[in-house]
Protein backbone atom coordinates (compact mmCIF):
# COMPACT_ATOMS: atom_id res chain seq x y z
CA UNK A 1 0.00 0.00 0.00
CA UNK A 2 1.30 3.80 -0.84
CA UNK A 3 1.02 6.44 2.16
CA UNK A 4 -2.05 8.43 1.51
CA UNK A 5 -2.53 12.19 2.36
CA UNK A 6 -3.18 12.82 6.30
CA UNK A 7 -6.75 12.80 7.42
CA UNK A 8 -7.91 15.81 9.04
CA UNK A 9 -8.32 15.42 13.21
CA UNK A 10 -12.17 15.02 13.19
CA UNK A 11 -12.66 13.61 9.38
CA UNK A 12 -15.90 12.19 8.24
CA UNK A 13 -16.68 8.50 7.64
CA UNK A 14 -16.22 9.19 4.09
CA UNK A 15 -12.80 10.52 4.16
CA UNK A 16 -11.59 7.92 6.66
CA UNK A 17 -12.88 5.32 3.88
CA UNK A 18 -10.75 6.86 1.72
CA UNK A 19 -7.77 7.20 3.56
CA UNK A 20 -8.09 3.71 3.88
CA UNK A 21 -8.11 3.15 0.16
CA UNK A 22 -5.32 4.84 -0.12
CA UNK A 23 -3.40 2.71 2.45
CA UNK A 24 -3.79 4.67 5.81
CA UNK A 25 -3.96 1.94 8.24
CA UNK A 26 -4.76 4.50 11.03
CA UNK A 27 -7.78 5.21 9.38
CA UNK A 28 -8.86 1.91 9.88
CA UNK A 29 -8.63 1.88 13.15
CA UNK A 30 -10.17 5.39 13.56
CA UNK A 31 -13.34 4.02 11.84
CA UNK A 32 -13.13 0.98 14.37
CA UNK A 33 -12.75 3.14 17.41
CA UNK A 34 -15.98 5.26 16.43
CA UNK A 35 -18.20 2.73 15.43
CA UNK A 36 -17.27 -0.74 17.61
CA UNK A 37 -19.19 0.25 20.72
CA UNK A 38 -22.30 1.05 18.65
CA UNK A 39 -21.67 -2.47 16.72
CA UNK A 40 -21.04 -4.25 19.85
CA UNK A 41 -24.71 -2.69 21.77
CA UNK A 42 -26.42 -3.98 17.98
CA UNK A 43 -24.55 -7.37 18.03
CA UNK A 44 -25.63 -8.18 21.64
CA UNK A 45 -29.22 -7.07 21.34
CA UNK A 46 -29.57 -9.25 18.03
CA UNK A 47 -28.21 -12.05 20.46
CA UNK A 48 -24.60 -12.20 20.28
CA UNK A 49 -23.38 -13.68 23.59
CA UNK A 50 -21.62 -11.85 25.67
CA UNK A 51 -18.31 -13.58 25.59
CA UNK A 52 -18.42 -13.19 21.93
CA UNK A 53 -19.12 -10.04 20.71
CA UNK A 54 -15.22 -8.97 21.05
CA UNK A 55 -14.72 -11.47 18.24
CA UNK A 56 -17.93 -10.54 16.28
CA UNK A 57 -17.15 -7.09 16.15
CA UNK A 58 -13.63 -7.61 14.90
CA UNK A 59 -15.05 -9.95 12.11
CA UNK A 60 -17.61 -7.33 11.42
CA UNK A 61 -15.00 -4.87 10.85
CA UNK A 62 -12.76 -7.26 8.57
CA UNK A 63 -15.17 -7.94 6.55
CA UNK A 64 -16.67 -4.18 6.47
CA UNK A 65 -13.03 -3.03 4.90
CA UNK A 66 -13.02 -5.90 2.86
CA UNK A 67 -16.06 -4.93 0.98
CA UNK A 68 -15.40 -1.31 1.14
CA UNK A 69 -15.41 -1.58 -2.76
CA UNK A 70 -19.77 -2.45 -2.55
CA UNK A 71 -20.18 0.38 -0.17
CA UNK A 72 -21.65 3.25 -2.46
CA UNK A 73 -22.58 5.28 0.19
CA UNK A 74 -26.85 4.51 -0.17
CA UNK A 75 -26.59 4.79 3.78
CA UNK A 76 -24.00 5.27 6.57
CA UNK A 77 -20.95 3.63 7.36
CA UNK A 78 -22.80 2.60 10.75
CA UNK A 79 -25.38 1.95 9.40
CA UNK A 80 -23.91 -1.38 6.94
CA UNK A 81 -21.36 -2.00 9.17
CA UNK A 82 -24.36 -3.00 11.07
CA UNK A 83 -26.31 -4.91 8.48
CA UNK A 84 -22.86 -6.55 7.63
CA UNK A 85 -22.80 -7.91 11.59
CA UNK A 86 -26.03 -8.87 11.55
CA UNK A 87 -24.31 -11.50 8.65
CA UNK A 88 -21.86 -12.26 11.24
CA UNK A 89 -23.86 -12.97 13.44
CA UNK A 90 -25.83 -15.49 11.63
CA UNK A 91 -22.85 -17.15 10.19
CA UNK A 92 -22.01 -17.61 14.04
CA UNK A 93 -24.87 -18.86 15.39
CA UNK A 94 -24.99 -21.63 12.11
CA UNK A 95 -21.49 -22.81 13.30
CA UNK A 96 -21.89 -22.84 16.96
CA UNK A 97 -25.77 -23.49 17.44
CA UNK A 98 -25.25 -22.66 20.92
CA UNK A 99 -28.11 -20.96 22.50
CA UNK A 100 -27.62 -17.70 23.67
CA UNK A 101 -27.25 -17.53 27.58
CA UNK A 102 -27.59 -14.31 29.67
CA UNK A 103 -25.91 -14.51 32.60
CA UNK A 104 -28.31 -14.14 35.70
CA UNK A 105 -25.72 -11.83 37.61
CA UNK A 106 -24.95 -9.09 35.06
CA UNK A 107 -27.55 -6.59 36.31
CA UNK A 108 -26.19 -7.41 40.02
CA UNK A 109 -22.41 -6.73 38.47
CA UNK A 110 -23.91 -2.36 38.11
CA UNK A 111 -23.36 -0.47 40.65
CA UNK A 112 -25.70 2.58 40.14
CA UNK A 113 -28.78 2.73 40.95
CA UNK A 114 -31.24 0.99 43.58
CA UNK A 115 -30.87 -2.22 43.36
CA UNK A 116 -34.51 -3.51 43.17
CA UNK A 117 -34.78 -0.65 40.32
CA UNK A 118 -31.80 -2.54 38.72
CA UNK A 119 -33.15 -5.78 39.36
CA UNK A 120 -36.52 -4.77 37.30
CA UNK A 121 -34.60 -3.35 34.37
CA UNK A 122 -32.49 -5.97 33.73
CA UNK A 123 -35.88 -8.57 33.52
CA UNK A 124 -37.12 -6.18 30.91
CA UNK A 125 -33.66 -6.45 29.01
CA UNK A 126 -34.34 -10.05 28.92
CA UNK A 127 -37.55 -10.59 28.20
CA UNK A 128 -36.61 -8.08 25.16
CA UNK A 129 -33.95 -10.57 24.11
CA UNK A 130 -35.59 -13.24 24.51
CA UNK A 131 -38.72 -12.04 22.57
CA UNK A 132 -36.10 -10.42 19.92
CA UNK A 133 -34.66 -14.34 19.59
CA UNK A 134 -38.03 -15.13 18.28
CA UNK A 135 -38.23 -12.72 15.81
CA UNK A 136 -37.77 -13.07 12.04
CA UNK A 137 -34.29 -11.43 10.69
CA UNK A 138 -35.43 -8.78 9.26
CA UNK A 139 -37.89 -8.30 11.88
CA UNK A 140 -35.50 -7.99 14.62
CA UNK A 141 -32.90 -6.05 12.87
CA UNK A 142 -35.58 -3.37 11.75
CA UNK A 143 -36.50 -2.73 15.45
CA UNK A 144 -33.01 -2.79 16.87
CA UNK A 145 -31.75 0.09 14.19
CA UNK A 146 -34.94 1.89 14.50
CA UNK A 147 -35.05 1.73 18.33
CA UNK A 148 -31.72 0.78 19.93
CA UNK A 149 -29.87 2.53 17.10
CA UNK A 150 -32.31 5.36 16.38
CA UNK A 151 -32.16 5.39 12.89
CA UNK A 152 -34.86 6.78 10.25
CA UNK A 153 -37.02 4.02 8.19
CA UNK A 154 -35.39 5.59 5.04
CA UNK A 155 -31.91 4.88 6.45
CA UNK A 156 -32.82 1.47 7.68
CA UNK A 157 -34.69 0.12 4.24
CA UNK A 158 -31.55 1.70 2.66
CA UNK A 159 -29.47 -0.34 4.59
CA UNK A 160 -31.60 -3.76 4.56
CA UNK A 161 -32.68 -3.43 0.84
CA UNK A 162 -35.93 -2.99 1.16
CA UNK A 163 -38.35 0.61 0.84
CA UNK A 164 -39.39 2.51 3.95
CA UNK A 165 -42.49 1.73 4.12
CA UNK A 166 -41.99 -2.21 4.10
CA UNK A 167 -39.30 -1.37 7.15
CA UNK A 168 -41.91 0.35 9.01
CA UNK A 169 -44.73 -2.28 8.61
CA UNK A 170 -41.62 -4.70 10.28
CA UNK A 171 -40.59 -2.48 13.17
CA UNK A 172 -44.72 -2.36 14.13
CA UNK A 173 -44.97 -6.21 13.68
CA UNK A 174 -41.61 -6.60 15.86
CA UNK A 175 -43.12 -3.85 18.64
CA UNK A 176 -46.46 -5.67 18.85
CA UNK A 177 -44.80 -9.27 19.34
CA UNK A 178 -42.11 -7.45 21.60
CA UNK A 179 -44.61 -5.65 23.82
CA UNK A 180 -46.49 -9.20 24.44
CA UNK A 181 -42.44 -10.12 25.98
CA UNK A 182 -41.92 -6.84 27.49
CA UNK A 183 -45.13 -6.06 30.08
CA UNK B 1 -38.61 8.40 16.61
CA UNK B 2 -42.11 10.53 17.72
CA UNK B 3 -44.31 9.09 14.95
CA UNK B 4 -44.34 5.38 16.65
CA UNK B 5 -43.87 6.48 20.39
CA UNK B 6 -47.16 6.08 22.30
CA UNK B 7 -46.49 5.16 25.71
CA UNK B 8 -45.99 1.40 25.46
CA UNK B 9 -43.57 1.84 22.18
CA UNK B 10 -41.45 4.49 24.79
CA UNK B 11 -40.99 1.85 27.07
CA UNK B 12 -40.30 -0.94 24.65
CA UNK B 13 -37.21 1.71 22.96
CA UNK B 14 -36.06 2.88 26.53
CA UNK B 15 -35.38 -0.78 27.11
CA UNK B 16 -34.24 -1.30 23.41
CA UNK B 17 -31.70 1.23 24.05
CA UNK B 18 -30.03 -0.36 27.23
CA UNK B 19 -29.97 -3.58 25.54
CA UNK B 20 -26.67 -4.67 25.01
CA UNK B 21 -25.11 -1.38 26.61
CA UNK B 22 -23.21 -3.70 29.16
CA UNK B 23 -21.69 -5.31 26.30
CA UNK B 24 -20.58 -2.18 24.64
CA UNK B 25 -19.20 -0.97 27.45
CA UNK B 26 -17.09 -3.80 28.24
CA UNK B 27 -15.34 -4.06 24.65
CA UNK B 28 -11.89 -2.80 24.46
CA UNK B 29 -12.06 -0.57 21.81
CA UNK B 30 -8.53 0.26 21.27
CA UNK B 31 -7.32 -3.17 21.50
CA UNK B 32 -10.01 -4.07 19.04
CA UNK B 33 -8.68 -1.21 16.66
CA UNK B 34 -5.28 -2.81 17.08
CA UNK B 35 -6.71 -6.00 16.38
CA UNK B 36 -8.78 -5.22 13.41
CA UNK B 37 -5.60 -3.37 11.55
CA UNK B 38 -3.41 -6.28 12.41
CA UNK B 39 -5.32 -8.69 10.95
CA UNK B 40 -6.11 -6.87 7.54
CA UNK B 41 -2.78 -6.43 7.59
CA UNK B 42 -1.31 -9.95 7.53
CA UNK B 43 -5.19 -12.15 6.71
CA UNK B 44 -5.53 -11.44 2.97
CA UNK B 45 -2.11 -13.05 1.96
CA UNK B 46 -3.42 -16.47 4.07
CA UNK B 47 -6.85 -16.23 2.31
CA UNK B 48 -4.99 -16.04 -0.79
CA UNK B 49 -3.03 -19.18 0.04
CA UNK B 50 -6.77 -20.95 1.06
CA UNK B 51 -8.29 -19.84 -1.91
CA UNK B 52 -5.22 -21.23 -3.96
CA UNK B 53 -5.53 -24.53 -2.54
CA UNK B 54 -9.40 -24.66 -2.82
CA UNK B 55 -10.23 -23.21 -5.89
CA UNK B 56 -8.47 -26.41 -8.07
CA UNK B 57 -9.96 -28.86 -5.78
CA UNK B 58 -13.36 -26.98 -6.36
CA UNK B 59 -12.35 -27.03 -10.42
CA UNK B 60 -11.85 -30.66 -10.01
CA UNK B 61 -15.19 -31.48 -8.83
CA UNK B 62 -16.88 -29.41 -11.17
CA UNK B 63 -15.04 -30.48 -13.94
CA UNK B 64 -15.89 -34.08 -12.89
CA UNK B 65 -19.61 -33.64 -12.15
CA UNK B 66 -19.48 -32.31 -16.22
CA UNK B 67 -17.87 -35.19 -17.29
CA UNK B 68 -20.49 -37.52 -15.86
CA UNK B 69 -23.78 -35.78 -16.68
CA UNK B 70 -22.05 -35.64 -20.26
CA UNK B 71 -21.00 -39.40 -20.48
CA UNK B 72 -24.83 -39.77 -18.94
CA UNK B 73 -25.96 -37.92 -21.83
CA UNK B 74 -23.98 -40.17 -24.35
CA UNK B 75 -25.11 -43.16 -22.78
CA UNK B 76 -28.61 -42.15 -22.99
CA UNK B 77 -28.51 -41.52 -26.70
CA UNK B 78 -26.70 -44.86 -27.33
CA UNK B 79 -29.38 -46.78 -25.17
CA UNK B 80 -32.60 -45.03 -26.27
CA UNK B 81 -32.61 -46.10 -29.87
CA UNK B 82 -32.94 -49.39 -29.00
CA UNK B 83 -35.76 -49.61 -26.88
CA UNK B 84 -37.44 -46.89 -29.37
CA UNK B 85 -36.56 -49.22 -32.47
CA UNK B 86 -40.11 -50.55 -33.96
CA UNK B 87 -40.25 -54.22 -33.13
CA UNK B 88 -42.96 -55.99 -35.25
CA UNK B 89 -46.21 -55.98 -34.07
CA UNK B 90 -47.80 -58.81 -32.31
CA UNK B 91 -51.45 -58.74 -30.45
CA UNK B 92 -52.40 -60.30 -26.94
CA UNK B 93 -51.03 -61.27 -23.72
CA UNK B 94 -47.45 -62.93 -23.77
CA UNK B 95 -48.25 -65.65 -21.84
CA UNK B 96 -51.00 -66.34 -25.12
CA UNK B 97 -48.20 -66.90 -27.94
CA UNK B 98 -46.86 -69.86 -29.24
CA UNK B 99 -43.16 -70.84 -29.06
CA UNK B 100 -43.18 -70.20 -32.75
CA UNK B 101 -44.99 -66.46 -32.08
CA UNK B 102 -42.35 -65.76 -29.58
CA UNK B 103 -39.59 -66.43 -31.77
CA UNK B 104 -40.46 -64.77 -34.41
CA UNK B 105 -41.42 -61.74 -32.33
CA UNK B 106 -37.28 -61.69 -30.81
CA UNK B 107 -35.73 -62.43 -34.35
CA UNK B 108 -37.65 -59.38 -34.90
CA UNK B 109 -36.01 -57.42 -31.64
CA UNK B 110 -32.89 -59.09 -32.53
CA UNK B 111 -32.90 -57.78 -35.75
CA UNK B 112 -33.90 -54.74 -34.83
CA UNK B 113 -31.23 -54.23 -32.32
CA UNK B 114 -28.78 -55.52 -34.85
CA UNK B 115 -25.12 -56.11 -33.42
CA UNK B 116 -25.82 -54.20 -29.87
CA UNK B 117 -28.18 -57.04 -28.21
CA UNK B 118 -27.58 -60.57 -29.79
CA UNK B 119 -30.81 -63.16 -28.67
CA UNK B 120 -30.29 -67.16 -29.56
CA UNK B 121 -34.14 -67.64 -30.36
CA UNK B 122 -33.14 -71.23 -29.50
CA UNK B 123 -34.45 -72.55 -26.34
CA UNK B 124 -36.38 -69.13 -25.62
CA UNK B 125 -39.13 -68.26 -23.05
CA UNK B 126 -40.54 -64.88 -21.48
CA UNK B 127 -37.70 -66.45 -18.18
CA UNK B 128 -34.98 -66.23 -20.87
CA UNK B 129 -35.57 -62.20 -22.00
CA UNK B 130 -33.88 -59.59 -20.04
CA UNK B 131 -35.45 -56.31 -18.68
CA UNK B 132 -34.65 -54.56 -21.86
CA UNK B 133 -35.84 -57.25 -24.17
CA UNK B 134 -39.34 -57.45 -21.78
CA UNK B 135 -39.61 -54.04 -22.11
CA UNK B 136 -39.40 -53.35 -25.89
CA UNK B 137 -41.34 -56.44 -26.43
CA UNK B 138 -44.35 -54.99 -24.16
CA UNK B 139 -43.92 -51.32 -25.79
CA UNK B 140 -44.59 -52.98 -29.36
CA UNK B 141 -47.59 -54.95 -28.00
CA UNK B 142 -49.28 -51.35 -26.80
CA UNK B 143 -48.48 -50.37 -30.49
Amino acid sequence: MTPAEPVAADPTDAALIAAWHGGDEPAAAQLVRRHARALARFLAGAGALAADVDDLVQETFIRAFRALGRFRGQCQFRTWLMTIGGNVLKDAHRRSRRARVVPLDDDVRATDGDPHERAVAGEAERRLAAGLEQLPRMQREVFLLRAQQGLEYAEIAAALGTTPGAARVHYHHAVKRLKEYVK
Amino acid sequence: MNDDAPLDDGKLQEVARRLGARAADRLDVERTAQAVVTRLRTEPRADIRVLGRIRPAWLRIAAAVVLLVGAGVVALNVRVPLFTTPVPPASGELSELSGDELRAVLEAVGQAGGEQQEVSPQDLSLEDLSAPQLRALLESLEG
